[in-house]
C-alpha cells in the first residue's frame, strides 16, 4: 500500500510548530487556525466548481455569533439562553430595506430559522442574506437549541471560486494538539474526497494560525 | 549585367527588393519616390473621391520599405492617418481599403501605436463598406490577440479596453456592434476572459438600445463552448468494474448475480460519464458576473417593459432563468410571468419549461413556485390534451422537481404518479421517471407501493426541509477502508467455516442480500469471501443482536410461506440497518480523523459506493450528493423533450411487411444453371451431391512436373543415352 500524502508526523510537528509558535508570542486575540489549500490541474472557468461542507469534532470559532430568526417559542428559549434572536415582527420592520439587511447580515456569522419562519425569509429579507451567504439553517423544535448552534459553529464549507485556492477556518490555538490534529485530518479528507482526481488535484496544504508563520504540510 | 536604372521608378516592386537588400546604395531612388509620393498625394486630396492607382501603389511601397529609412519616415504613418481621418467617408472604398492595409503594415512593424489604430478604426467603422468592415475586425482582433501572446501588458490592456468599453457605449449602432463582437471574440479565444470583460457585455451590452448588441451579448450568456476534446486519459481514476466481475467468476453463477454484475457495470460507465462531462454551457461568463441579483432584476425590469420580438424575449429569459439557477436568487416575480407562457399552443412551449426548470433551486420556497407547477399540471397533463403534451409537462414537473423537491405537494405528486399505468407510453415513461426522481429524493411523499424497494438508504435518507443543509462529519463510504483491514483478518477462519454452510445458511445469504453488510466489503476480496464474511459476523452477531437473528430467522420462514411475507423480512432488515448505520458512520467519523487518505483509498471508497447502489439496502447518500451537484448543472432541452414514443412500426408489424415482400420471392441459396428441371445434370453437378471419398482422386487433380523437374529428368536421360552408346 502507498504512503499517504500527508504523514502522521509531518503533521504532528506542523500541528506542533503552529501551537508553538502561538505560545511564543502571545497575542491579545485567540488566534485562529486555518487550512491553507492550492489546488493545481483544476481550471475554474471550465471544471466543475465543488462546494461542500463538513462538520468537525471540535469548533473552530467559538466566538461565531449565531442569531435566531424564530418564532415565540424559540425567542424565549434564546433569550433564556442568551442567544441574539429576532422574531418576524423584527424582520418585517427591516421592510426588505437593502442596506438594513446588509447590516444584518454582516453583525452575524450565520443564522437560524424556525421551521414557521424559514419559508418566509426570502420574502421578508429579500436576497440580502442570501447574497452574503447566509442564508438561514433549518431549527425544528424537535431539536436542542444550543446543540443546533454547536452543529452550525463547527460546521465549515469548502467552496471553490474563482481562483484556485482557499481557506478553512480548522481550529484555534487553544485547542490541543489532538483536537487541532483530528479536525485537520478530517477536513484535508473531506476536502481531498471533494476533488475530482483526489490528491492530483492538490498542489499544497498549508497550516497556520492568525498571525503565525505559515508550516507546509503538503 | 544590364540594368535599366530608368525602369527602376516604374518598377516597384523590383526596387522595393533592391531597397531591403541595401538601403544605403538605392537611398537616391528612394528619396525620388517619397517626393513623388508627396506630389500624388496632393493631387489626391484635391479630388479625394477618386482612386487613385498611383498613390496606391506608392504608399504600399513606402510602408514595405519604411523599416530601411527610419530618419525619413517618421511623418509617413501619420500622413496616412491624416488622410484618413480627414476623408473618411468620402474616399473611394478601394482607396481606403488599400490605405488601411498599409496602416496595419507599418502596425505590425510597430510604427503606430495600437491605440491610435484603434482609435481610427472605429471612426472608419461607420463607413457603408461591409468588406472594410468585416477587414479591420479581424486585424483588430488578431492585434490584439498577438499583443498578449507573448507576455500580458495589463496597462495597455486596459487602456485599449476602456476605449472599447466607451465605443460599446456608443450611439451609433455598427461601433457598438463591432465593440461587442471584439469582446466576445477576445474572451472566446481566452485573451480578455476577466471580470472586467464580462460584466461591461453584462452591464451595459444587455441593455443596448440597440437590439443587435443586446442580442450578441445575451447570445455570449448562452453560448456554448467550444467542446475541447481533452485527450488526458482518466485511466486511474476510472472504477473498475472488473472486481465485481473477477468476484463472480469465482462465485456460484446466480442469475441474480449476473445482474448485479451487469448493474455494477452500467452505474460505473454512468458516473465515468458524468465525471468526464464538462458543463457545456459558457458557465464562467456567469459565473463572473459581480452582481447577478442586480443583473437579473434589471433584465427582468427590461423584459417587462419591452416589446421586442419573442425570440429576443426568449433569449433574456433563458439568461435570468440561467442566474437564478446559478447563483440561487430570489426573483419571486419570474415565476408568474412564465407561468403566464405556459400553455401547450404557446410557441417554443418546451423551452420555456426548460426556463421555468432552470429557474428552480432548493432555496425557492414553494409556494413561489406553485403557479408554475399549478400552470403546467393545468394546462399540460390533463386528459384532454393529447399523450405528448402530458408527456412533456411530465417531464418538466420532473426537471423542476430535480432542482426544487419541495415544489410539489404531495396530493399533486401523488396524482401526476397515477398515470404511471397509462396506456400511452411515453407518459406512462413519464410519470414513471417521476416516481424514480422521488424515490431518491423524498419517498416519503409518494404512494407506500410506489416507494420502491426498501434500501437500507431509503430508511436513513430524511426529507430535507426548506432551507435544511445535510452535513456530514464523515466521509461516506470511508468505513470500507477500515473493514478491509478487519476482511483480511477474517480471512483464514473462513476457510475453515466455508464448508460448514448449510442450507438454511444459502437461504439466508440470499435474503440477506439486501443488507448493507455482505456488500460492503471491499473489491479485492472475491464474493464468497464476502458471504463467509458474513456467516462469520453472523456468529459475532448472534452474541450482540440476538433478537436480530431471530427476526431473520423468523423472515426465512415467512418468505417460504407467502410474498407478503417479503415486506415484513425488509422492516426487520431495516431496523438493523439502521444500528449498523450508525456504527458505520462511526468508524467513518474515526478512521476520516485519525488517518489522511490516499488516492487508492479514494478509488476504493468510489468502487464501494457503487457496489452500494446495486446492492440493495445501503444506497444513496452518495446519489444525493449527485443530484445536489446536478441541480447547479442546465436543464438540457432535451430532458423535457424527450418523449418515449411507440414506434411506428413494432416488431410485428415489421415482420408481417418482411414476410410479405418474401412472397414472390424464389429461395436463396445454391442453384444450378438447368433451365428445364427434367434434364440430367452435368458430371460436375452430380459431383457435388457425391461423397467426398468417391471424388478425391478428381479434387487432387493432375499433378503435373516442374519445369526444373523437366530438365533434371531430360538431362538424366541425355546422360543415359549417352550411356547407351
Amino acid at each position: 500500500m502507498k504512503m499517504s500524502k500527508v504523514s502522521r508526523d509531518t503533521l504532528y510537528e506542523c500541528v506542533n510548530a503552529v501551537l508553538q509558535s502561538s505560545k511564543d508570542k502571545k497575542r491579545n486575540f485567540l488566534e485562529t487556525v486555518e487550512l491553507q489549500i492550492g489546488l493545481k490541474n483544476y481550471d475554474p472557468q471550465k471544471d466543475k466548481r465543488f462546494s461542500g461542507t463538513v462538520k468537525l469534532k471540535y469548533i473552530p470559532r467559538p466566538k461565531m455569533q449565531v442569531c435566531i430568526l424564530g418564532d415565540q417559542q424559540h425567542c424565549d428559549e434564546a433569550k433564556q439562553l442568551n442567544v441574539p434572536c429576532m422574531d418576524a415582527e423584527a424582520l418585517k420592520k427591516l421592510n426588505k430595506n437593502k442596506k438594513l439587511v446588509k447590516k444584518l447580515a454582516k453583525k452575524y456569522d450565520a443564522f437560524l430559522a424556525s421551521e414557521s419562519l424559514i419559508k418566509q425569509v426570502p420574502r421578508l429579507l429579500g436576497p440580502g442574506l442570501n447574497k452574503a451567504g447566509k442564508f438561514p439553517g433549518l431549527l425544528s423544535h424537535q431539536e436542542s437549541m444550543t446543540q443546533k448552534i454547536d452543529e452550525v459553529k463547527a460546521t465549515i464549507k469548502f467552496q471553490m471560486k474563482k481562483v484556485l485556492c482557499l481557506s478553512v477556518a480548522v481550529g484555534h490555538v487553544d485547542m490541543t494538539q489532538d483536537e487541532l490534529a483530528q479536525n485537520v485530518h478530517l477536513s484535508i479528507n473531506f476536502l481531498v474526497s471533494l476533488l475530482k482526481k483526489h490528491w492530483q488535484n492538490v498542489r499544497s496544504l498549508h497550516m497556520k494560525s492568525t498571525m503565525g508563520p505559515p508550516q507546509r504540510l503538503y | 549585367m544590364v540594368r535599366h536604372n530608368n525602369q527602376l521608378p516604374n518598377n516597384l516592386t523590383q526596387l522595393q527588393n533592391l531597397i531591403k537588400r541595401d538601403p544605403e546604395s538605392y537611398k537616391d531612388e528612394f528619396r525620388q519616390q517619397l517626393a513623388h509620393f508627396e506630389t500624388t498625394l496632393e493631387i489626391f486630396n484635391l479630388n479625394p473621391t477618386q482612386y487613385s492607382k498611383k498613390l496606391d501603389e506608392q504608399a504600399m511601397f513606402l510602408a514595405q520599405v519604411t523599416q530601411c529609412y527610419l530618419n525619413e519616415m517618421t511623418t509617413f504613418p501619420q500622413k496616412i492617418v491624416d488622410i484618413l481621418k480627414t476623408h473618411n467617408t468620402i474616399l473611394h472604398s478601394d482607396m481606403r481599403l488599400s490605405l488601411c492595409k498599409c496602416l496595419i503594415l507599418l502596425r505590425n512593424k510597430n510604427f503606430v501605436t495600437a491605440y491610435d489604430l484603434l482609435e481610427l478604426f472605429f471612426s472608419l467603422i461607420k463607413c457603408q463598406d461591409k468588406n472594410l468592415r468585416e477587414y479591420l475586425k479581424t486585424h483588430i482582433i488578431t492585434d490584439i490577440k498577438n499583443m498578449n501572446m507573448k507576455h500580458k501588458d495589463m496597462k495597455l490592456n486596459s487602456t485599449l479596453q476602456n476605449f472599447i468599453f466607451s465605443m460599446l457605449r456608443d450611439t451609433n449602432a455598427k461601433s457598438a456592434k463591432l465593440a461587442v463582437d471584439i469582446l466576445i471574440e477576445l474572451y472566446h479565444k481566452n485573451i480578455w476572459n476577466d471580470h472586467k470583460t464580462v460584466n461591461i457585455i453584462a452591464d451595459i451590452g444587455c441593455f443596448s438600445k440597440i437590439t443587435k448588441v443586446m442580442v450578441a451579448s445575451l447570445k455570449f450568456f448562452l453560448s456554448r463552448e467550444e467542446e475541447e476534446k481533452n485527450e488526458n486519459s482518466d485511466s486511474d481514476d476510472e472504477i473498475d468494474p472488473r472486481d465485481t466481475m473477477i468476484s463472480n467468476k469465482f462465485n456460484k453463477k446466480t442469475r441474480k448475480r449476473e445482474k448485479m454484475v451487469d448493474k455494477v457495470k452500467k452505474i460505473a460507465k454512468k458516473l465515468k460519464k458524468k465525471k468526464e462531462k464538462a458543463p457545456i454551457f459558457n458557465f464562467s461568463a456567469l459565473h463572473l458576473i459581480n452582481n447577478p441579483q442586480g443583473f437579473a432584476e434589471k433584465l427582468f425590469k427590461q423584459i417587462e417593459s419591452s416589446n421586442d420580438r419573442f425570440e429576443v424575449k426568449l433569449m433574456t429569459l433563458d439568461v435570468i432563468s440561467r442566474l437564478i439557477g446559478l447563483h440561487n436568487l430570489f426573483l419571486f416575480n419570474y415565476y408568474p410571468f412564465i407561468a403566464r407562457l405556459i400553455m401547450p399552443h404557446q410557441r417554443e412551449v418546451t423551452r420555456i419549461l426548460q426556463f421555468a426548470a432552470q429557474a428552480s433551486h432548493e432555496l425557492v420556497p414553494p409556494e413561489v413556485i406553485e403557479p408554475v407547477m399549478k400552470a403546467i399540471a393545468n394546462n399540460f397533463i390533463t386528459e384532454r390534451n393529447s399523450t405528448d403534451v402530458m408527456a412533456v409537462g411530465l417531464n418538466a414537473v420532473r426537471e423542476i422537481c430535480a432542482r426544487c423537491p419541495l415544489a410539489v405537494g404531495e396530493d399533486l405528486l401523488r396524482d401526476l404518479v397515477q398515470y404511471k399505468s397509462y396506456k400511452e407510453k411515453s407518459v406512462m415513461m413519464a410519470a414513471r421517471s417521476l416516481i424514480q426522481l422521488y424515490r431518491q429524493s423524498m419517498p416519503n411523499l409518494l404512494h407506500k407501493k410506489d416507494r420502491g424497494r426498501p434500501t437500507e438508504a431509503l430508511s436513513e435518507i430524511k426529507a430535507k426541509q426548506y432551507g435544511e443543509l445535510d452535513i456530514k462529519d464523515y466521509i461516506p463510504g470511508s468505513e470500507v477502508l477500515l473493514e478491509r483491514k478487519e476482511d483480511k483478518y477474517v480471512e483464514k477462519k473462513n476457510n475453515k467455516t466455508k464448508k460448514k454452510t448449510d442450507d438454511s445458511d444459502e437461504e439466508w445469504i440470499d435474503v440477506a442480500s439486501s443488507d448493507s453488510e455482505i456488500n460492503i466489503s471491499t473489491d479485492e476480496e472475491d464474493n464468497s469471501e464476502d458471504e463467509d464474511g458474513e456467516d462469520n459476523s453472523e456468529d459475532e452477531e448472534e452474541i450482540k443482536f440476538d433478537h436480530d437473528n431471530g427476526d431473520k430467522e423468523q423472515s426465512e420462514e415467512i418468505l417460504n410461506q407467502n410474498n407478503d411475507g417479503n415486506r415484513k423480512i425488509l422492516k426487520a432488515k431495516r431496523k438493523i440497518s439502521t444500528k449498523d448505520l450508525e456504527e458505520k458512520i462511526e468508524t467513518a467519523r474515526k478512521i476520516a480523523m485519525d488517518t489522511i487518505f490516499t488516492d487508492e483509498d479514494f478509488k476504493r471508497i468510489e468502487a464501494a459506493q457503487i457496489k452500494k447502489c446495486v446492492s440493495g439496502i445501503k444506497r444513496k447518500k452518495n446519489i444525493i450528493e449527485e443530484d445536489a451537484n446536478e441541480s447547479t448543472e442546465l436543464v438540457q432541452l432535451s430532458a423535457i423533450e424527450n418523449i418515449h414514443k411507440k414506434r411506428k412500426h413494432d416488431k410485428n408489424a415489421r415482420l408481417e411487411s418482411v414476410h410479405k415482400g418474401r412472397e414472390d420471392r424464389d429461395k436463396y441459396g445454391y442453384k444450378d444453371r438447368r433451365k428445364n428441371i427434367n434434364c440430367s445434370k452435368t458430371n460436375r453437378e452430380k459431383r457435388k451431391t457425391k461423397a467426398y471419398q468417391m471424388v478425391k482422386h478428381k479434387a487432387k487433380g493432375k499433378v503435373k512436373r516442374s519445369f526444373k523437374e523437366k530438365q533434371i529428368a531430360f538431362r538424366n536421360y541425355l546422360i543415359k543415352q549417352k550411356k547407351m552408346r
